[in-house]
């Protein structure tokens, strides 16, 4: 770990840029879910009333910010390196450390709103159960995912622009396919759509096991723990390998 | 490889010119990109050895290929052909304060710097005062580096680099910012490294820094290298090529 010092400048770095200038700081980062959590209470949770769960804004709540985790991640890795163009195009260092960096700052922000909303979940839904010691394993897998995707989009942004327009234009209708607001068992009864929903998405088995042990106590299911695992495995080391093999022409291109 | 020795092999490389840089989707789908300028040759068949120790000094007109020699050798750009080593710590100042975060104070960005050439944190603060010093920057150390002007930012930037316990010295006609007396203390420190056994190889147009600082001369022009051997020649050479050859007095 030759480079673990770097990493850490890294992220100070990004830190420092990302909150320049901004009065609530990182007290942003609280507000945004917040926002978002009340907007979707109200459209889903008191208007159209398509599914009626027990503390329904602490349900969705959970599943928010995993998603806002995944595509904040996504949306700040893809323009990264070209963020940082004047440090590849003259310096020599592992390139990697920048989408990571990226990544890790938003992990940093992510933590501390789940921490936040772990006490709330502990304390109104009274699930303080031996599954949440699942819990880190979980963010483990999900920190793997997330970063193995954001070294995907990082270097193929650089190489091609379209990316990070249609990554945005993308999650928008991925947001509403994923089981943030609703659980895929109550708004629809045809079983291939289950499985489409449940499965196809690969964001969806991350959102529904780590708010299983917060939001009802218990585990989830062995299949999505296996999809979880996997996942985060396949992420990370396709990306690492793509990553690795496109870095080379980085200074060129960016 | 020894530390400090440098190997370019036949080496080649060129570069699309475009305005931007990145290719879209488009092209790759239609595969269309041969259109647009010829790509151009920055380096073509370059072969250049040098002994740890050797001072060399590149020179040639404008795009040449020296700062492409110079990135390809600090390891940012690969060949297309040919083979390019340096052995040991390479340390690069190819851009005035290039590695440095603007918003960041003088003093963190030495950390960073120090970071990026792989040193860890007891490595970086050990030397911390020493490049201080060397910069003379004072109070200014504590100050974010976007209030910096250039001559501070070359101050630093140098400071770092001679502290870094450098095999290979690879500077790209940076010096020039700094102020007379600035500019002797570098020189003088250059040639204390070298004396210590580093090799150092400068871009420079600045034909006296050159005779004052390195040995041997490489000539570039369109890529390829039409001089390679002592200064007392070399720079009769180039300013044969470039035509401003001095008038005999």
């Amino acid at each position: 770990m030759r480079y673990r010092f770097l990493f850490e400048q890294m992220v100070r770095r990004e830190l420092r840029q990302k909150y320049k200038g901004s009065l609530l700081g990182v007290a942003w980062y609280v507000v945004n879910p917040l926002v978002l959590m009340g907007a979707y209470y109200l459209m889903f949770g008191v208007v159209f009333r398509v599914v009626q769960y027990e503390d329904y804004p602490l349900f969705l709540m959970a599943g928010l910010v995993v998603w806002l985790f995944f595509s904040q991640s996504l949306l700040s890795a893809a323009p990264s390196l070209l963020d940082q163009g004047a440090l590849v195009r003259k310096a020599r260092f592992p390139r990697e450390t920048i989408p990571a960096a990226v990544v890790t700052v938003q992990l940093v922000t992510f933590l501390v709103v789940l921490a936040l909303l772990g006490i709330v979940m502990v304390a109104v839904r009274g699930t303080l159960a031996p599954a949440l010691l699942a819990v880190p394993a979980l963010l483990v897998a999900l920190y793997a995912f997330v970063l193995g995707l954001a070294l995907v989009v990082a270097v193929l942004h650089a190489y091609f622009r379209d990316v990070a327009p249609i990554l945005s234009a993308a999650l928008l209708p991925w947001f509403f396919v994923s089981p943030i607001f609703f659980q895929v068992d109550s708004i629809t009864h045809d079983e291939w759509a289950r499985r489409l929903l449940t499965w196809a998405n690969p964001v969806a088995p991350f959102i529904t096991a780590i708010r299983q042990p917060l939001y009802l106590g218990t585990l989830p299911g062995a299949g999505t723990l296996a999809y979880v695992a996997v996942a985060a495995t396949v992420a990370l080391v396709a990306g690492r390998a793509l990553f690795a093999r496109m870095q080379a022409e980085l200074a060129v291109v960016v | 490889m020894r530390p400090g020795e440098i190997v370019l092999e036949r080496a080649s490389r060129s570069f699309s010119i475009r305005a931007d840089r990145g290719r879209t989707l488009k092209e790759l789908v239609l595969r269309r990109d041969h259109h647009g300028p010829a790509p151009v040759r920055a380096l073509d068949d370059v072969s250049l050895h040098v002994q740890p120790g050797e001072t060399v000094g590149i020179v040639g007109r404008n795009g040449a290929g020296k700062s492409s020699t110079l990135r390809v050798l600090a390891g940012i750009i690969p060949l297309q052909g040919g083979r390019a080593e340096c052995g040991g710590q390479v340390v690069s100042l190819l851009e005035l304060g290039a590695g440095f975060g603007r918003d960041f104070s003088g003093r963190e960005n030495i950390l960073l710097n120090g970071a990026l050439h792989g040193l860890t944190r007891a490595q970086t603060e050990a030397r911390m005062e020493a490049i201080i010093a060397f910069s003379e920057l004072g109070d200014f150390i504590d100050v974010p580096v976007k209030t910096y002007s250039s001559g501070m930012f070359v101050r630093l930037g140098f400071a770092i680099a001679a502290h870094l316990d450098a095999d290979v010295l690879l500077i790209d006609e940076v010096l020039a910012v700094g102020d007379e007396a600035f500019q002797r203390k570098c020189e003088a420190q250059i040639a204390r490294q070298i004396e210590a056994g580093t090799t150092l190889v400068l871009v420079s147009h600045d034909a006296s820094l050159i005779e004052r600082t390195c040995a041997r001369v490489v000539v570039l022009d369109d890529g390829r290298v039409v001089f390679d051997g002592p200064t007392t020649a070399g720079m009769p050479f180039y300013h044969r090529l470039m035509g401003t050859e001095e008038v005999a007095v």
